[in-house]
């Protein structure tokens, strides 16, 4: 009883009585307790607060959000509700040395992806030379073989890219998965830091947090290095699915900031392989389009013909180059998840370089061998489908039960080219409130790389939290939540 | 401006509209209730009828509820099984700005929001059951603040524009149908022996339209159907009135034509001065051979065409129209840059 009356006790300092999981790494202290040389001063500064203190910030933060409706839309059968997001004020901390080796690895990695793609759908030498196979490549789902031969303005095919990173049990932080069709989660960075520092502004004056502000500048001149033709003002818009689509409020928010107009495909039309907005003036040309509409449903001429969010003859004005397409069309193959385990050799041939992050080791099922591994060692891998988002259709092996295991196994048999497997990696944790206090919760880390005439790394990124103790799923649509990512300390 | 995008903003006006204008009505229509001893005449039925859902109140809800106070009300508070009970406008509004937040300002978006907010919360339902008028009040004076802040945070260029036609053209239509609702309570409004019943309820028609006062200003005039008809349809310098908000509307599409490239013939401007010149060319006599209710029948008719023509022409022109206008070299010259909003916060930074 006097237990429980201590926990809830308001004049509790933040931190007290924190205790890390067992065989984890924790973003914020070492296993004797105190806290790593980079969060030091961020740790003493937020354990001057007392848990009423944080719990009245908390309820400010949570009210700023929703009412200025910075919110994503849940559809449970035919009822559909806004969420706020749910939001950490403990932010994840790195230090700047060692985000100077992360932003190079990402930036290498970006580059190699972009490599890929311009050679996939030109000369295939990649291919040709047999360090990817062919039939992987050919046999997946993002690969879109109507696109080859056509070379996207500047050659750059990956204009916004957001990589999956995870901290291992050893303290490394490695690539988790690569998204570089239509990243999602950079607007939650930009409003979250807003909110961080109208929390906690004493703790801005004093530590020197990487800025994350400039990303909406910095993409609008990614957007505009790309744009067709000479010089001269470029006209830019997002294209949305609409205001029905989960991540509107990002889609809006990133118009609003780079001060581009935002459209649906309804908005515009094609005429002479040049697109243009309807506009109550009249048809207006547009330069680069910025969609966060997959692929297939972009152009009803070429893709999806039932398509109700594309722009018909899409495609045809952007082989033309007339248009530019951010990011460009056909990037699914690169990152599909079975071709995520050979972007260490693509590093290696495009760029003769070594990689410089490590990535996850992976089994491919549709190698025998690997497949052979997998059915017998399932109980200690994660499985996962190639063509999912969003953490769906995967089997935890160690936590799944016999039967569970049993069923997905039958499933790889039927089908081997759709699964790959991972051991599962201890995710490192990351103090977080709870209803009980400040507890462990696992977390990833998703950087954005922006490119233009050169890459660009967001410091920082979107940290995805796993709100439900023990947990290793962070997506939003599954119990996750944010934090807000602060890259401390003076480079090197 | 992209089309939708001005058809959003044209909406969600006469949406806000509708709440401004229907918590007067009733907050007005309740208070009148207790003012006379109207046995026998209707009060709640007319407001029903001017809305155009007698069918689905009937069906939904029946003929013995019709004079019943409080099921009108809850029908025209908060049913959201039709489309014109308050809180299924202040939905649509919502749903509009959400929808065009790139245009609008951030006060004005948290403005709409926390309006939404507070509709579904309980307080917002306690308010209503306790203190009616404080509930009607409170949502009229959200939708005039709406208007102020638009007023001084938005650019006033053509999204304003197409708020403020909105809402011009929204009136039109709400100033007919409150006229009108006297036509459902009375036989013959212009032509009656004028009782004190008669003229509780023209006091509450001017009431509706916050005209009261207003109207006693113009010193020839007395109280009686033939006067209010006249001020509400015919005097220019009253904010509701018909002829003022075709006034304003002309302006407004003036103002847009002005920052068009080409000056080609507007089939919107033609439908305006078409009915704007018909209803300048009418006296109040001439409605009163005509009858009140077919004239303001007629407004309403033309103002649904009004729109009609501005949905072609602004909101969603066809495909072919736009082509045809890239073949005569006819096409905008741009879009003025939408401005962020740190754009706009360091704008006044530099002026400070």
């Amino acid at each position: 009883m006097g237990r429980a009356q201590i926990v809830s006790s308001p004049s509790k300092t933040l931190f007290e009585g924190y205790r890390q999981l067992e065989g984890t790494h924790d973003e914020f202290f070492g296993p004797d307790g105190q806290p790593h040389p980079a969060v030091a001063g961020v740790v003493e500064r937020l354990d001057g607060l007392k848990r009423a203190d944080f719990r009245r910030l908390k309820r400010l933060a949570d009210a700023t959000f929703l009412r200025s409706g910075i919110t994503f839309t849940l559809y449970e059968g035919n009822e559909s509700t806004e969420r706020i997001f749910p939001f950490d004020l403990i932010p994840r901390v790195i230090a700047a040395t060692e985000w100077e080796r992360v932003e190079a690895g990402l930036e290498q990695r970006i580059r190699a992806l972009n490599f890929f793609l311009a050679d996939v759908y030109g000369d295939q030498r990649i291919l040709r030379e047999k360090v990817i196979p062919r039939s992987l490549v050919e046999g997946s789902k993002g690969y879109r073989p109507e696109l080859e031969g056509i070379r996207p303005p500047k050659d750059v095919w990956v204009h916004i890219a957001g990589v999956d990173l995870i901290r291992d049990a050893k303290g490394r932080l490695t690539v988790l998965e690569d998204n570089v069709r239509v990243p999602s989660g950079v607007s939650y960075v930009l409003e979250n830091r807003e909110t961080m520092k109208k929390t906690y502004p004493a703790v801005f004056r004093n530590e020197a947090v990487a800025g994350v502000e400039s990303y909406p500048h910095k993409l609008r001149e990614a957007m505009n290095a790309v744009a067709p033709g000479e010089g001269g003002t470029k006209r830019m818009a997002v294209l949305t699915p609409g205001p029905f689509n989960s991540a509107y409020f990002e889609h809006s928010y990133l118009a609003r900031r780079i001060g581009c107009e935002l459209v649906q495909g309804n908005d515009l039309f094609v005429e002479d392989e040049r697109v243009h907005a309807k506009t109550t003036h009249g048809p207006v040309p547009i330069d680069v389009i910025y969609r966060r509409v997959d692929d297939e449903f972009l152009d009803p001429d070429v893709f999806r013909k039932d398509s109700m969010l594309g722009v018909p003859g899409l495609i045809g004005a952007w082989a033309a180059g007339n248009v530019a397409i951010v990011n460009a069309v056909g990037n699914g193959v690169a990152d599909d998840k079975g071709v995520y385990p050979f972007v260490p050799d693509m590093i290696r041939f495009y760029l003769s370089e070594e990689p410089i992050l490590p990535q996850v080791e992976t089994y491919v099922c549709a190698r025998d061998e690997d497949c052979r591994y997998v059915l017998e060692h399932l109980h200690e891998l994660v499985v996962k489908p190639v063509n999912e988002a969003g953490g769906y259709g995967m089997l935890m092996g160690p936590s799944a039960s016999q039967r569970e295991r049993r069923e997905f196994a039958s499933r790889i048999a039927a089908n081997a080219r759709n699964y790959i497997a991972q051991p599962r990696i201890e995710l490192s944790s990351c103090p977080t409130w709870t209803a009980k206090g400040v507890e462990p919760r696992r977390v990833d880390l998703r950087p954005f790389i922006l490119t233009g005439d050169r890459s660009w790394v967001l410091p920082g990124g979107l940290t995805r939290v796993a709100l439900r103790k023990g947990s290793y799923v962070v997506n939003s649509s599954q119990g996750g939540g944010s934090k807000d990512t602060w890259v401390v300390g003076k480079s090197r | 401006m992209i089309s939708r995008v001005a058809d959003s903003c044209f909406w969600l006006s006469r949406y806000l509209e509708r709440v401004d204008t229907w918590s007067r009505l009733l907050e007005v229509t309740s208070s009148f209730s207790l003012d006379v001893g109207m046995d026998g005449s209707e009060r709640w039925r007319p407001l029903i009828v001017v809305v155009g859902q007698e069918g689905d109140f009937l069906e939904r809800i029946g003929v013995d509820r019709i004079e019943d106070s409080e099921v009108v009300q809850s029908y025209l508070v908060w049913d959201d099984r039709h489309p014109f009970s308050l809180y299924s406008s202040s939905r649509a509004v919502r749903e509009n700005a959400r929808t065009i937040r790139e245009v609008m300002s951030v006060e004005m978006w948290e403005a709409v929001n926390e309006s939404w907010l507070w509709l579904n919360s309980r307080s917002a339902k306690r308010l209503f059951e306790r203190e009616r008028d404080a509930f009607y009040e409170r949502l009229c004076s959200q939708c005039m603040m709406f208007h102020g802040i638009c007023y001084s945070t938005m650019l006033h260029e053509d999204p304003f524009t197409f708020m403020k036609l909105g809402r011009a053209i929204e009136r039109v239509g709400q100033t007919a149908r409150i006229l009108d609702v006297r036509h459902h309570a009375l036989q013959d409004p212009c032509e009656a022996e004028e009782s004190p019943v008669d003229a509780a309820q023209w006091l509450a028609i001017l009431r509706s339209c916050s005209a009261y006062e207003p109207f006693f200003k113009r010193a020839t005039n007395v109280l009686s159907g033939s006067a209010v008809a006249q001020f509400m349809l015919f005097d220019r310098t009253f904010p509701r009135s018909v002829l003022h908000n075709l006034d304003r509307a002309r302006g407004l599409l003036l103002r847009l034509r002005e920052g068009a490239a080409s000056q080609g013939r507007s089939p919107s401007w033609e439908a305006l001065e078409k009915l704007r010149g018909s209803i300048l060319q009418m006296d109040i006599d001439e409605v009163r051979r005509l009858g009140l209710h077919e004239t303001l029948t007629w407004i309403v008719d033309e103002t649904a065409h009004l729109c009609d023509v501005l949905h072609d022409e602004y909101f969603d022109p066809s495909l072919d129209a736009l082509r045809a206008r890239l073949q005569n070299g006819s096409g905008a010259r741009g879009i003025p840059p939408i401005r962020s909003r740190r754009a706009l916060q360091s704008q006044s930074q530099s002026h400070t």
